[in-house]
């Protein structure tokens, strides 16, 4: 069930990426597991294209405690934001810790010096793990600052952009105002999953 | 802003720092000859970037100098190592020079403390004849404050200064000086003078976001350029050294 489940959600984001340059997933906390599955099967399926992930969500040992194969993807370079202010940052292949999410320009520049030595032809992907947690650890509108300035980079340089927010109350209009800045919103519903 | 083609601007009239956003915001670098003044408290990567620009320019086979009064050589050294862009050849081949400007003061016979005119001059022509004599292109004092606490009064740190930077631009060197001063202070030096002497400020400060402290860089003054005056934020790294990036200011 569950695999169906994960392949219906990665059928939505490939269908919706090849389409737009930039797609925002809005997902209730229960279906983050599923989601995040579905996209490294996605990322996992294509060699050829190189993917930036970045989490501030769950550091970079937990998601490859829970999905070992994500060790073996050689396109994919993660940035992890949150285990080094957790203390948590092991040495590990294609990872790069920030200090903290609050680091905003660092993980802009990480994200971009990445890219930078990707040639034109690559297609290239980045996820954004998620907008809600870096509300957490920032102000709302410096987010917003943040992610403009992604959306109108990653534009400029030929680069898709999957930016997830986990609904959580009180933090729906910061979020709706984030999402919308994609080309493309999916909504993520307890009866769609 | 808009800036003459690199194709178009005379090489040798500007110095690239080889860090390539500051010199876009440069309009391709500072112009040969320049005193510029690295202002900055502890901790907000004067010395990295001075050496960074001294590096890079030896990897052109520009031959630097670096004068420290702060810090002895083998930690300034060991600091060096973890950062990628140092390459121990330079140093080895001679294109790179550190030196420990506390030793030349010691082999002078200068006082430790206060220096009387007559030191500052012999100083002055000790540095002159170094430069001079390594043939070298870029120059760094870290710092001119230290150096300046010596000067007894602000006539002679005004003629110290005024005079190095004169002929150090007569040997068409480009000079950093880097100056100290208090965390969180808009000021460019401790002294207040030696802003007006040189011909640029780069200025690198801190802002603080949720307890932590985001790194700054600031063009204030650049005479001979019409440079980029936006503060940006400035990261360092092992990997990459100084690199400049867009501040995000909301709220600020």
């Amino acid at each position: 069930m569950t695999s169906v489940l994960v392949d219906g959600l990665m059928e939505r984001i490939s269908s919706a990426i090849d389409l737009n340059q930039s797609i925002g997933i809005l997902l209730p906390g229960p279906n983050y597991q599923d989601l995040i599955q579905a996209l490294f099967k996605r990322i996992k399926s294509n060699k050829d294209e190189v993917w930036v992930y970045v989490t501030v969500t769950k550091p970079f040992q937990n998601i490859s405690n829970q999905l070992p194969f994500i060790t073996e993807i050689k396109n994919l370079c993660f940035i992890d934001c949150i285990s080094k202010a957790a203390g948590l940052s092991k040495v590990a292949k294609n990872v790069i810790f920030v200090e903290s999410p609050t680091m905003l320009e660092k993980i802009g520049l990480e994200i971009m010096n990445i890219f930078k030595e990707v040639d034109s032809k690559t297609k290239k992907y980045l996820v954004i793990d998620s907008l809600t947690n870096l509300i957490i650890y920032n102000d709302p509108e410096i987010v917003t600052e943040f992610f403009y300035h992604i959306i109108n980079r990653t534009r400029a340089n030929n680069i898709n952009v999957i930016s997830l927010a986990i609904e959580e109350e009180g933090m729906e209009c910061y979020l709706n105002r984030l999402v919308y800045l994609n080309d493309k919103i999916l909504k993520i519903r307890d009866s769609f999953i | 802003m808009r800036c003459i083609p690199k194709t178009q601007l005379i090489e040798d009239k500007l110095c690239e720092t080889g860090i390539e956003k500051l010199d876009e915001m440069l309009c391709g670098g500072i112009p040969t000859g320049s005193t510029v003044l690295v202002v900055g408290s502890s901790g907000t990567g004067k010395t990295t970037l001075c050496m960074q620009y001294l590096i890079n320019g030896a990897k052109k086979g520009e031959r630097g100098v670096f004068f420290t009064i702060t810090e002895p050589l083998f930690k300034l050294t060991k600091n060096l190592e973890s950062f990628s862009f140092y390459d121990k050849k330079l140093v080895e081949s001679g294109l790179v020079n550190l030196i420990d400007l506390r030793i030349i003061s010691e082999r002078l016979g200068l006082d430790t403390e206060k220096y009387t005119v007559e030191d500052a001059s012999a100083l002055l022509d000790i540095l002159r004849d170094i430069a001079n004599e390594l043939n070298v292109k870029r120059l760094v004092i870290d710092s001119i404050t230290a150096l300046c606490y010596r000067l007894q009064t602000p006539e002679m740190i005004r003629d110290f200064i005024f005079k190095l930077g004169s002929s150090l631009a007569a040997m068409n060197c480009t000079t950093l000086l880097t100056s100290e001063i208090p965390p969180f202070k808009f000021q460019y030096s401790p002294y207040g003078i030696e802003e007006f002497i040189s011909d640029g400020i780069l200025f690198l400060g801190d802002v603080e976001r949720k307890g932590d402290l985001i790194r700054t860089f600031q063009i204030v003054k650049m005479r001979g350029t019409a440079h980029d005056r936006t503060k940006t934020a400035m990261l360092i790294s092992t990997k990459n050294g100084v690199e400049l990036e867009t501040l995000l200011r909301a709220r600020e």
